[in-house]
């Protein structure tokens, strides 16, 4: 528990003021709730990771377009270091002359944004029993005031001063020797911090929570499995769901449904919307039921940390196909109308539209090539249609028999964001295509043990590409174009009013296409695999676009015979900055 | 402005001028870097060498990872703070100790040494001026760029932030308090360990009210084992933050 008393300690006041007298630092307001808010229509810094709350990626900027796009140069780097160049999964954030970006093994820097010089570094101490399931990555920070607030792979979340880099507070998420970890970035609301955990591999229960992001002290808590209590400024909350509603017997009670890519925020219906990863044991012979809120969206109220409603994607999932994807609230225009709509691409390969304000079902589209699994969505009642494809039982014997599936358990998309330009009215997809083999076996739930009870091995559906930037239009349905990448799609999606997408490729490359037609217009090689997520902003009148390069994350780990595509790319972990050429005064 | 007020202000000045060019006086301990050291920690307030300050410590470290101190400036009145430094350490401060009213001004302790260098204590008193006590210590050395033991073995993360203690009385109403906490107290000079420890600590009587302080920094041993001495009766309350802002929260009672 955090202590105020010793914080206002007579000899650190001293320390402080005598800081603030030898460093004159300048007197910023500090990021405010309405910034966090505005953060899309405000050109001159990034305060959220997705670019807004809602989690657009897009900018309003336009200096940097289709026909200047070619003159697109960097402007500094600033390398990561150290021994640990793994998966560099994050956003930076720009704010008071300040790039705030995160690392692989829970790091995170202040660069002085106009030269990349290192203003402090922060290491969290990690234990070495941290137990992430996919890499040690961490997908970017949130502002708030004075602070930055970062995740860690020991499941602690770490507020840290903006200008000094030390430590304000620090609140654990959860046990990490029990399998809990965090890596996504926190989302502001109303001067809460809202976080989920990751560990759903481990039996670890889901869960959502809400912190006074000036102290972290606990709001609410959510738990995403049904059976579980919530909490509200230490009160009960009630249950979520109905107790063995959609869960056999105890099985609950280490039901996964990890929150591991956290939650973006629709402002005009006040909802919190929050990803549920898949069921926990994989082998769902062991658990009949629909398995809420596993593989769902939910949309929860920011004051009270009540569910508002739940849409799950792959009910009573067999096959890893976590609901964790963005759902990202945009006007969508059909038929002359304007509905209220969100949007999210998920792992099992539908893209779905759904009303953002009641979660009512829309539409839901393909976007990868082969779905084994399904046959298609009810439109009436919004659930899919199985197909005979489950794994099977291996309750009579050491395995059930094997199917082959596709998308693979690593999803049509995994974790990298998609993008959605206001101008073009399309979102723009990174999928991959792939199957998997996969077979069930026995398992039982053991602490800090991996929690599974079922074997695969990825396979590639094509011979010349995985990976495929897809134009979707939501109010169709339709794949209005695509990019095919030679290896798996990894890095989130940038689009501008320049009618530009950015993204990056394993292969190095950081590229720009053209947000109408997909033609490539741009590309830089970074040196090691672009599993970043881009943003661009504007200083002293310019545009700047930012990336990290570091190869990582879930595909070198857990690829199967992707691993041919992939297993000579180099390591790295640089963040590069870049903006137009302008040629030398004469 | 009257005459008198500016006589006082042009006295005033007198002593400012006079204190900052106060001599560094000569080191009996022969350090290379006590002269850059002295103008670092003392600025422009006045140093003297002080055999009431007492340094004790062993002649050569057995153990590099942990060396024992013991500080006694209880010959002093008045003092309002301790600063103890190895000159020769890559990071020198190894704590800072501010006794209140009912500690007195004495503390053991146990650093991390990396060559053979003086250690020093050196007390500030109520008027401003530094007392210096200090010795040599040889030693084999890289204490501080060594991973602490406890992160080969895991038990700084098993136990981590336990706090354990003792009270006992010794003469005059005088009660010594000996205190371990589990931390690490990486330096940040082992490869791929960030820097980890300790760095507030302090020490309350049953009521809440204020006994010490003491701010600690990379060179203090593994698991701080500290002891000090108190004038108060009863229970010690202990608080204590790392900068990673962990809180740790112990008692002791007699």
């Amino acid at each position: 528990m955090m202590s105020r008393t010793f914080k206002q300690g007579h000899w650190r006041g001293t320390a402080m003021a005598t800081f603030m007298l030898a460093s004159c630092l300048p007197a910023f307001a500090g990021v405010t709730d309405q910034m966090i808010s505005n953060d899309a229509a405000s050109t001159d810094d990034v305060v959220t990771v997705g670019m807004s709350q809602g989690g657009q990626r897009y900018s309003p900027l336009n200096k940097i377009n289709t026909s200047t796009v070619a003159d697109l140069v960097p402007v500094w780097t600033f390398s990561f270091g150290d021994e640990k160049q793994r998966g560099q999964e994050t956003q930076p954030l720009i704010y008071n002359g300040k790039v705030f970006v995160t690392g692989s093994y829970s790091r995170i820097w202040a660069l002085d944004a106009k030269t990349g010089e290192r203003l402090w570094a922060y290491q969290h101490r990690l234990p070495d029993g941290i137990m992430p399931c996919c890499d040690v990555v961490n997908r970017g920070a949130a502002l708030y005031d004075n602070l930055v607030i970062f995740s860690t792979l020991d499941a602690h979340l770490v507020a840290l001063n903006q200008d000094t880099g030390k430590v304000v507070w620090n609140e654990t998420l959860g046990d990490y020797k029990a399998g809990y970890s965090n890596t996504a970035a926190p989302l502001i609301v109303d001067g809460k911090v809202i976080t989920g955990v990751s560990g759903g591999e481990f039996g670890i229960v889901g869960r959502v929570d809400a912190r006074d992001a000036r102290t972290g002290k606990l709001v609410w808590t959510r738990p995403t499995v049904e059976g579980h209590m919530g909490y509200l400024n230490g009160q009960e909350n009630g249950i979520t769901g109905k107790l063995n509603a959609s869960w056999p017997g105890d099985m609950w009670k280490f039901g996964g449904a990890a929150t591991w890519l956290g939650c973006t925020y629709g402002a005009d219906v006040r909802l919190i919307y929050c990803g549920t990863g898949n069921p926990a044991p994989w082998n769902s012979h062991l658990r009949p039921g629909d398995n809420l809120y596993s593989s769902s969206t939910l949309a929860i109220t920011p004051d009270t940390g009540k569910i508002a409603w739940s849409y799950q994607t792959t009910p009573h999932d067999g096959w890893d196909f976590d609901g964790v994807n963005e759902f990202i609230p945009f006007d969508m225009k059909k038929d002359g109308k304007t509905v209220k709509a969100g949007a999210k691409a998920d792992r099992n390969g539908f893209f779905y539209v759904l009303d953002r304000g009641n979660g009512k079902f829309i539409s839901a589209s393909p976007f990868v090539t082969r779905q084994t699994w399904t046959k298609g969505v009810d439109a009436k009642t919004g659930r899919p249609i199985e197909a005979d494809t489950r794994p099977g039982d291996p309750a009579q014997a050491e395995r059930g028999k094997q199917v082959f599936s596709a998308p693979s358990f690593l999803g049509g998309k995994n974790w990298m964001p998609m993008a959605y330009n206001q101008n073009t009215g399309l979102f723009y997809v990174p999928a991959n295509e792939w199957g998997m083999d996969i077979w069930n076996e026995p398992i039982a739930y053991k602490k800090g043990a991996a929690y599974l009870g079922a074997g695969f091995t990825i396979h590639p559906l094509y011979d010349d590409y995985i990976g495929a930037l897809r134009a979707m239009d939501p109010a169709t349905g339709k794949i209005v174009w695509e990019y095919k990448n030679p290896a798996p799609l990894w890095g989130g999606v940038m689009t501008t009013a320049g009618d530009l997408v950015f993204t990056g490729t394993p292969e190095g490359y950081f590229k720009a296409f053209d947000a109408k037609t997909g033609k490539e217009l741009w590309k830089f090689q970074t040196g090691s695999g672009v599993v970043g997520q881009p943003v661009t902003w504007e200083q002293d009148g310019e545009q700047y676009v930012a990336v990290a390069s570091g190869w990582g994350g879930a595909v070198p780990l857990w690829g199967g015979e992707v691993a041919k595509k992939v297993k000579d790319i180099s390591q790295g972990g640089m963040l590069w900055v870049f903006k137009l050429h302008r040629a030398a005064a004469p | 402005m009257a005459a008198s007020a500016w006589r006082r202000l042009a006295l005033l000045l007198m002593l400012v001028t006079a204190s900052a060019q106060a001599e560094i006086p000569a080191d009996p301990l022969q350090s290379p870097a006590w002269r850059y050291l002295a103008q670092r920690y003392f600025g422009e307030a006045g140093v003297v060498f002080d055999p009431r300050v007492k340094l004790l410590l062993p002649v050569s470290a057995e153990n590099p990872l942990s060396v024992p101190v013991h500080v006694d400036a209880r010959a002093l009145a008045e003092v309002r703070e301790i600063l103890v430094f190895a000159d020769l350490n890559p990071i020198p401060v190894i704590l800072r100790y501010q006794p209140g009213a009912q500690a007195e001004p004495s503390l053991g302790f146990r650093f991390k040494v990396q060559q053979a260098t003086p250690v020093r204590a050196a007390v500030r008193t109520g008027d401003g001026q530094w007392h210096l006590g200090g010795a040599w210590i040889d030693a084999a050395g890289g204490g501080c760029t060594t991973p602490s033991l406890g992160t080969g073995s895991g038990l700084w993360k098993d136990h981590f932030g336990e706090i354990s203690g003792h009270l006992w009385p010794r003469e005059n109403g005088v009660q010594r308090l000996r205190l371990r906490v589990i931390h690490p107290m990486d330096t940040g000079l082992a490869g791929g360990i960030p820097a980890f420890y300790l760095d507030e600590l302090q020490l309350q009587n049953g009521k809440g009210e204020l006994l010490a302080k003491l701010q600690g920094f990379e060179p203090l041993a593994e698991n701080p084992l500290l002891s000090f001495d108190l004038r108060n009766a009863g229970v010690v309350r202990v608080l204590a933050r790392d900068t990673q802002a962990n809180q740790l929260r112990g008692s002791v009672a007699p």
